[in-house]
């Protein structure tokens, strides 16, 4: 697999972001979100195009766990919100 | 069989057909619930909005903030801090913008012409 453009990764970090919304529960949205974003600072200055291609297909695997994962959350949604979610 | 039993039932059920009345005797007009025209948001309230979602990024200095900045080219930020800016205003204007279209909001002018001209924006 050829290693992925700048569109496609920055696709993926939407594509992830956008995922991580669909959480009903607080904490897990909130680690969903600071997860994707630590791991893509993390591989930011990766050079090695096969290093590359392996965060990025990693990247999509945890996608499809995401997006699994939040259907199965949705499923037992937080009957009360977080404290943290209360409007000052 | 499903007819019959709807024609039965439908023979009893009688529905008044009355009129809505205000107080001072005029008919109510219809109000445009799902409008978006009549309640647009002014382009003030967007610069605003806009500036303020980008005040609240972690690494933006506020006090560089200006309608007319760019994220990557005056404020030091990067391509991925530019995709979570542009998700932000998403959640404060209740926008969902199409990948396409969030690639090429890269400076607060576009942000502010983008949800200024979305006639879902609120």
């Amino acid at each position: 697999m050829a290693s992925p453009s700048r569109v496609e990764v920055l696709t993926l970090f939407r594509s992830l972001l956008r995922t991580a919304r669909d959480f009903p529960d607080y904490n897990i949205r909130e680690y969903t979100k600071r997860r994707t974003i630590d791991g893509f600072r993390q591989n930011k200055d990766l050079s090695d195009p096969s290093k590359v291609t392996a965060a990025f297909s990693d990247g999509r695997a945890q996608l499809e766990v995401a997006k699994r994962q939040a259907v199965v959350y949705s499923l037992y949604a937080p009957k009360v919100k977080s404290v943290m979610e209360l409007k000052q | 069989m499903a007819s019959a039993l709807r024609s039965a039932i439908l023979r009893h059920i009688r529905v008044p057909a009355t009129q809505v009345v205000s107080a001072n005797g005029s008919r109510l007009t219809a109000v445009r619930l799902m409008s978006s025209h009549d309640d647009h948001i002014t382009k003030d309230e967007v610069i605003n909005r806009v500036l303020d979602v980008v005040k609240c990024f972690p690494k933006v200095d506020p006090s560089k903030v200006t309608p007319e900045v760019h994220f990557e080219k005056d404020l030091g930020l990067d391509s991925l801090d530019t995709v979570e800016i542009v998700m932000a205003l998403e959640e404060e204007f209740k926008l969902e913008i199409p990948d396409k279209e969030a690639v090429r909001i890269e400076s607060c002018e576009q942000a502010i012409e983008y949800v200024y001209n979305h006639p879902m924006s609120s």
